[in-house]
């Protein structure tokens, strides 16, 4: 070793014991939190508010305008529902979050069960929100539906299923397309089922669906492009998807089924939004929900093909295209308490 | 005393998992013993036995191709072949899910042959990187004497000296498995169901952690099974070379042969890195016309930036924990070893694992208000780079343990008789001998932060969006064109890096003609060697 490299090896040490000092409680990354926190304190009702969103697609521009509207900054941090709960619950009374956001009712549901949730007492939101889309607590909101139909392909098929039921029919034996059972949009409509028509016939119908040996496809996106191109004839889907789709190529080979039009209507999940039980800036969170259900709510939906939950609101151009349909409303808050079991019978049937 | 601080801190979110076990939800077990857990452990047994067989036959064949015979553009080629390193499994999966796509059909791309296939060819360099430094300490000497004894030259490579490799190959062998053992993003993109992706099931599917932790300790199980199964194939070898240190005798290859030679070396180069990153140029410049380089949260330079800061803050802490806990395995052989272990059990668990090991950990912490007013350890950057530590010090640790356990404990000896201190001991004479492979070591560890994800995705602060949280954010909405910039980042750092590791070596490998001590030491320790 010559004598010049010297200095190298002196210095990461150095900046080794450095780090090693900094895991103390003389943490100064820590201080970017809790100088925020102090601001948005200081600033009482209006200042910063940090949401947890699970959804995050499309979010962005619609918080820069309720920024624009109402002067409150928005921080936020996206990540998958579940982690973002356990992030959540772990901290308590120390979290620096005031909303949370979810793409689907189960998460919330499970998120409201383990007390990190404020019931909130707002007209706004009870005037505008249907009762069948909000939570009986008042803790969770929801802003925008998503509906999850049968998709077929318009050049091979003729007669596409009509009910959920249908899709397990043999004629699509080989040709169905599904979504993996480890996402939320499968435990939920399967949980829909169960609400509906009971568990020991929610697993005749699932069992059926595994019968059809089908193709297991972990995005909705993929399962548009696989029916597109003769992968599969049926599938199930959000339709939110096929609006981006069509928007790149209009002339897209495949169609919406809306299930269940003679009985309790399509699956819908939603996408939600709550105060959080320890909001540092609980005036700025509720703020926040407020105006994403009424001036926002338009933006909110069509950002990303979505039906907007105040239904004298009307989706985008091309959502309406979709045309009209019953939706299973009634199922929306049982789904949460519903996913445990959800989860057992796809276990049971070997869904993959 | 500092190195036991050190292993408890680090292992304290592991015990917090392992804890679970204690009240065991058996209900969720019996469903899962009745349903799917069956399934997982045959597909976790399918996978690894593919992918560790696929990269042992191939990173030995490369090495030996490399190492053994000469041709035209061999040395370039000796470096390209690390190169899969750089690239993330998750990238290199959605890349050859999607070109595979219309050939296959989507039916036949989502196989676990082809996520065998996929993981086999990011993973190989570590066999390679192994059995290459094995194979150039080899002396020419015990070839010759085979040959003499009547071996052909293929004999000779099958009897002596691919036996003599073995411990090198063993440890890179199960450095492959712990990848395997613990990736979630390359199987779930080809529908594999492994026992990793099994906790993340049974956590989001059911949302109870307690289960998921339980899960967790059994891959904990299975890591150790595999260990366990490295040591028993090494068994009690200890190779030492004897006399002349002139290395294995090059053959030269002419015409056909050395076309085959080349073909094959370049062909594995073209599948694990030309095609895939072709491919990603072509998608990031799709994604320049269409205007899709850049996410709400800034542009690449941000993102950049924010892959950096953790990448370098991360790595520098693990090389400052590892020598800490390499001295103190110096100074005080058995609880050393052990508390060093313990230090390192996070390389055996899944990343969402860690993380939520991490943050249970850091919010009992917060509680307790010890900090000062207002400062919280979660969310912060701290606990971010705390978690990385707990998941990829092994990483550093084994590769320093190794070259700087080798410095001769008479050269110490004789420092300390000549009167110098513990710390200019260290200063002056351990870490010169050893900067080599501690630098190498450096390198591979912050190859691992540079590609991390299911921990940065929890715990990171705010204003820290790094490469990988961008990839994950276009490829959950199957978004390819809008990952490949991110991707391209990643691979272009993890390209620096990649040099840095081959002038590391290289450096080793001349510093052991002159001090008479072995390259592959520089290596060897990351798979877990025992001290010779």
């Amino acid at each position: 070793m010559t004598p010049k490299k010297r200095p190298l090896i002196l210095g990461t040490l150095l900046v080794g014991t450095l780090f090693l000092s900094a895991c103390g409680p003389g943490d100064g990354a820590g201080s970017d939190t809790a100088s925020v926190q102090a601001d948005s304190v200081e600033a009482g009702d209006a200042g910063m508010i940090t949401v947890y969103t699970g959804r995050h697609y499309g979010i962005e521009p619609v918080f820069a305008q309720f920024t624009a509207d109402t002067g409150i900054e928005v921080r936020f941090t996206t990540g998958n529902d579940p982690e973002l709960r356990e992030r959540l619950i772990a901290e308590g009374a120390n979290t620096p979050a005031d909303v949370v956001m979810t793409a689907d009712a189960a998460n919330i549901e499970l998120s409201a069960d383990a007390g990190v949730l404020a019931s909130v007492n707002s007209d706004i939101l009870t005037e505008t929100i249907p009762e069948e889309l909000r939570s009986e607590a008042n803790d969770w909101f929801a802003l925008s539906q998503r509906a999850r139909v049968i998709i077929a392909s318009t050049e091979r098929v003729e007669n596409p299923p009509t009910t959920y039921a249908d899709v397990g029919d043999p004629e699509w034996q080989g040709k169905l397309c599904l979504r993996p059972s480890t996402h939320p949009y499968t435990q939920s409509l399967v949980a829909s089922i169960i609400v509906a028509e009971g568990e020991e016939r929610a697993t005749e119908i699932v069992q059926s669906w595994v019968d059809n040996d089908p193709l297991y496809i972990d995005s909705d996106t993929e399962i548009y492009k696989a029916v597109a191109e003769g992968e599969c004839d049926v599938a199930i889907a959000n339709t939110y998807y096929l609006g981006r789709l069509l928007t790149e190529n209009p002339d897209f080979p495949v169609g919406i089924v809306w299930p269940e039009q003679d009985g309790r209507g399509t699956h819908i999940n939603v996408s939600t939004a709550a105060v959080t039980a320890n909001a540092p800036n609980p005036e700025g969170a509720l703020a926040l929900i407020e105006w994403l259900a009424t001036d926002g709510q338009q933006q909110f939906a069509n950002a990303n093909f979505e039906y907007p939950v105040d239904p004298n609101v009307e989706p985008s151009e091309i959502v309406a295209s979709f045309g009209q349909f019953t939706a299973d409303l009634d199922a929306v808050r049982q789904l949460g308490g519903n996913q445990p079991a959800a989860v057992m019978v796809l276990s049971a049937t070997g869904y993959e | 005393m500092v190195h036991a601080a050190i292993a408890v801190a680090l292992s304290v979110p592991l015990l917090v998992i392992v804890w679970s076990i204690v009240q065991p939800s058996t209900e969720v077990w019996q469903e899962l013993w009745a349903t799917r857990l069956p399934g997982m452990i045959r597909e976790t047994a399918i996978l690894l036995i593919m992918v560790l067989a696929g990269t042992l036959v191939l990173g030995t064949a490369l090495a030996w191709l490399v190492t053994a015979y000469q041709f035209p553009g061999r040395r370039v080629l000796g470096w390209l072949l690390v190169t899969p390193l750089a690239i993330p499994g998750y990238v290199l999966g959605f890349v050859w899910l999607d070109a595979l796509q219309e050939p296959l059909g989507a039916r036949g791309v989502r196989s676990i042959w082809l996520c065998a296939l996929v993981l086999t060819i990011t993973l190989y360099p570590y066999v390679y990187l192994f059995a290459r430094a094995a194979f150039r300490e080899q002396s020419q000497r015990a070839v010759d004497v085979a040959r003499s004894l009547g071996c052909s030259r293929a004999m000779a490579f099958w009897r002596v000296v691919l036996p003599m490799a073995r411990p090198s190959l063993a440890a890179g062998v199960a450095l492959v498995g712990m990848e395997v053992l613990t990736d979630i993003g390359t199987v779930r993109l080809f529908n594999v169901s492994t026992i990793a992706d099994g906790v993340l099931r049974v956590w989001f599917g059911t949302g109870n952690r307690d289960a998921a932790a339980e899960f967790a300790v059994l891959l904990i199980a299975v890591a150790i099974v595999l260990i366990a199964t490295e040591r028993l194939a090494r068994g009690r070898a200890r190779f030492t070379q004897t006399g002349s240190r002139a290395g294995l005798h090059v053959e030269w290859l002419y015409g056909a042969r050395a076309a085959t030679a080349s073909a094959i070396g370049w062909g594995a180069f073209t599948i694990a890195v030309a095609l895939p990153v072709s491919r990603l140029i072509a998608w990031a410049l799709e994604a320049r016309r269409t205007d899709q380089t850049s996410t709400v949260s800034g542009d690449l330079g941000f993102h950049l930036i924010s892959s950096l800061q953790v990448t370098v803050v991360a790595t520098l802490a693990c090389l400052g924990l590892g020598l800490i806990l390499v001295a103190g395995l110096n100074r005080r052989r058995a609880s050393g070893s052990l508390l060093a272990r313990l230090a390192t059990l996070g390389y055996t668990v899944p990343g969402p694992v860690v993380a939520i090991g991490v943050l249970v950990t850091l919010a009992a912490v917060d509680r307790l208000g010890w900090l000062p007013d207002g400062w919280l350890l979660v969310g912060s950057f701290v606990g971010l780079i705390y978690a990385l530590v707990v998941r990829f010090l092994a990483v550093a640790y084994q590769g320093m343990e190794a070259s700087i356990t080798k410095v001769s404990p008479s050269v110490v000896a004789s420092a300390r008789t000549l009167g110098a201190g513990r710390f200019r001991v260290a200063t002056r004479v351990e870490l010169p001998l050893a900067g080599a492979g501690i630098i190498a070591a450096s390198a591979l560890v912050a190859m691992d932060m540079l590609k991390e994800l299911p921990i940065t995705l929890i715990l990171r602060p705010f204003g820290i969006e790094t490469l990988p949280i961008w990839v994950w954010q276009a490829t959950s909405e199957s978004l390819w064109v809008q990952a490949a910039v991110p991707s391209l980042a990643i691979v272009a750092v993890g390209m620096v890096l990649v040099a840095v590791l081959l002038w590391a070596l290289e450096r080793g490998a001349e510093r052991v003609s002159r001090e008479g001590r072995t390259p592959d030491q520089v290596l060897q320790g990351k798979g877990g060697h025992d001290r010779a």
